[in-house]
């Protein structure tokens, strides 16, 4: 299946610069192949930080010192014809040019002509995404949307409490838009797709290598790592995640919660992803876990209430929650947390009691890797995902430019 | 830069270039102005962000430009035309500085990168400056791809037609280009990639 391996292509891939065919070639085979997905990465972050080449001005000076050197090269007779069919005109032009309304005109026409310049670029060439009216009537900006429209990188599209609208998402994917909801698009590129969400749900369906779309929340940001997931955002900025395929990171520094398919997870402002957990869990368990996350606590006791609650109630699914609850606690807590956790599904070789509790990485991602089989049922996952990133193939288009 | 780049270039049409070949000193004010800080910032990432070498390339580069723009005929591109010029003598400076730079200064050049591993060379510095001095560091052979690319804003058709090599090599240097940023660079990915 990976006999032909596409890491040649990548920077072409990045810059747009493959045909339709080819770039979803590449796309397909990097769904599938885990080798060349990290040298994505790797050509991904170059590219990314190529971008961030500062623009660097010439010294003032630079102009005086070359015609310092013209004037050099022209008195050595290398100029002397050159200087010669020109001489007269330049003297009668420069004569007058330099006059001060002159001057001043010339400066009105050529500020006006790059502001013009500049304003057309900027209208003409804006990557946007397509977006379809789905019910009501969804606005972009001021303007309503009455069949197909398209939303520009930084413009806002809304729905009141009738209207609803799927934008396509370059050719990665597809979103919809529920009733209530205001969205920005704040960037897309083959590295990165990105949109806003300020308030209302979205309902997402990725097909693409993960990490390439992402949903800022005023509480969180949403990388998507495929397939499919609905986001929603009250008045508060506070938002619920819920995953229904693949996987999705929420994120806010360097505090990050790993939700698989059938998991959600809430986040607050100021505070960030919660801790993700099954929706099949008990009822006392999503109310305490929301304790622990979100409830100030005065001191270490009134915390426990609502940890022994977890611990209780927790299945062997739920090591989901239990794994992440390791880095969020501290001391006595976290050891609590490590022995239930043990008790559910002990830990792979080379993982300790003490690493643990000390929070070492590598074990803890070993223990994960461990635990990731009760999570979800991945091979069934993988099939399904290149399934339908096959079948979307043919009706998905790429950037286009807003006409 | 891009940005630069499309609000400058309408300014130089055909007659300016004329105007130039003609010896016309305001033509050739004028076609300095649209081009001084692209050609200046080739030069300063090609010099390891040394302005003052930057500053005498780019002169070099306005020079040679004038003495014989009379040799372009508009059978490319005038940009097309100029990056190749920017592009020649950049690397000729690079080669004509390595060989007159003494053995006390290549000593130094590299006992300097011996003592400070690059996280430690680069962890006061700002990304901006992280960026600039690794693709200063790159092979000319696949740092002026990527500065064609990123600094001109061409395409793998026009960097290929600059270089007089195929697409496909103009693909392979800037894989090679980034993947060698990438790995220079590789301790600034959460800021490169969260930050943004």
């Amino acid at each position: 299946m990976f006999a032909k391996h596409v890491t040649k292509d990548l920077s072409a891939y990045c810059h747009g610069e493959l045909s339709p065919h080819d770039a979803s070639g590449v796309a397909e085979h990097l769904i599938g192949c885990p080798r060349c997905r990290v040298v994505f990465e790797e050509i991904k972050l170059g590219v990314k930080l190529a971008e961030r080449l500062p623009e660097k001005k010439a010294p003032d000076s630079l102009w005086q010192d070359l015609e310092a050197r013209l004037d050099a090269h022209a008195s050595a007779g290398e100029f002397a014809s050159a200087r010669k069919v020109a001489s007269d005109r330049s003297i009668r032009t420069t004569a007058r040019i330099w006059q001060p309304r002159f001057l001043a005109i010339a400066a009105t026409l050529i500020l006006a002509l790059g502001l013009g310049a500049f304003w057309f670029y900027k209208q003409e060439s804006r990557p946007s995404w397509e977006v379809a009216r789905l019910n009501g009537s969804p606005r972009i900006g001021s303007a309503r949307i009455n069949d197909k429209s398209r939303l520009a990188i930084g413009q806002w599209l809304e729905t009141d409490n009738v209207s609803r609208a799927k934008i396509q998402v370059g050719s990665i994917g597809q979103v919809e838009i529920d009733p209530n909801s205001r969205v920005k698009l704040v960037q897309t590129r083959p590295t990165e797709h990105r949109l806003e969400l300020a308030r209302g749900r979205l309902s997402a369906h990725i097909w693409a290598p993960p990490r390439l779309f992402f949903v800022d929340t005023p509480s969180a940001v949403a990388a998507d790592l495929g397939c499919a997931y609905t986001l929603e955002v009250d008045d508060e900025g506070g938002s619920l995640l819920r995953v229904t395929s693949g996987w999705v990171a929420l994120q806010l520094k360097n505090r990050e919660s790993m939700v698989p398919a059938g998991a959600a997870c809430a986040t607050r402002r100021e505070i960030g992803p919660g801790t993700p957990y099954f929706e099949d869990s008990s009822e006392n368990f999503r109310q305490a876990l929301s304790k622990l996350d979100f409830e100030p606590h005065d001191s270490d006791w009134s915390k426990i209430p609502a940890l022994n609650q977890v611990l209780m109630q927790a299945r062997p699914r739920d090591t989901l929650t239990l794994w992440h609850l390791l880095s969020r606690l501290e001391g006595a807590d976290r050891s609590l947390v490590y022995e239930r956790l043990a008790a559910l599904s002990p830990p792979p070789a080379g993982v300790t009691r003490d690493g643990v509790l000390q929070l070492d990485d590598e074990m803890l991602k070993a223990w994960k890797a461990a635990l990731e089989s009760t999570w979800s049922n991945d091979s069934g996952l993988r099939k399904a995902w290149i399934k339908i990133w096959t079948g979307a193939l043919g009706r998905v288009k790429g950037v286009e430019r807003e006409k | 830069m891009e940005r630069l780049a499309v609000m400058s270039e309408p300014l130089i049409d055909e007659r300016v270039i004329k105007d130039c070949q003609q010896g016309d000193r305001e033509a050739f004010r004028l076609l300095f102005e649209a081009y001084k800080d692209r050609v200046f910032s080739m030069a300063v990432y090609s010099f390891h962000g040394d302005q003052t070498a930057a500053g005498d390339v780019t002169q070099q580069i306005f020079l040679k430009l004038m003495t014989s723009i009379n040799q372009f005929r508009g059978e490319s591109q005038f940009t097309t035309w100029l990056h190749r010029l920017v592009v020649n003598t950049c690397i000729d400076e690079q080669r004509r500085r390595k060989r007159h730079l003494g053995f006390g200064e290549t000593f130094a050049l590299h006992t300097t990168g011996q003592q400070n591993p690059p996280e430690r060379r680069y962890e006061r510095r700002e990304l901006s400056a992280f960026v600039t001095a690794a693709i200063s560091e790159l092979k000319p052979k696949f740092r002026m791809p990527v500065l064609l690319k990123y600094v001109e804003g061409l395409s793998y058709e026009e960097i290929a037609d600059v270089l007089g090599c195929s697409k496909g090599t103009v693909a392979s240097r800037l894989n090679r280009g980034h993947k060698e940023l990438a790995r220079r660079l590789a301790h600034l990915r959460d800021q490169v990639v969260l930050g943004e």
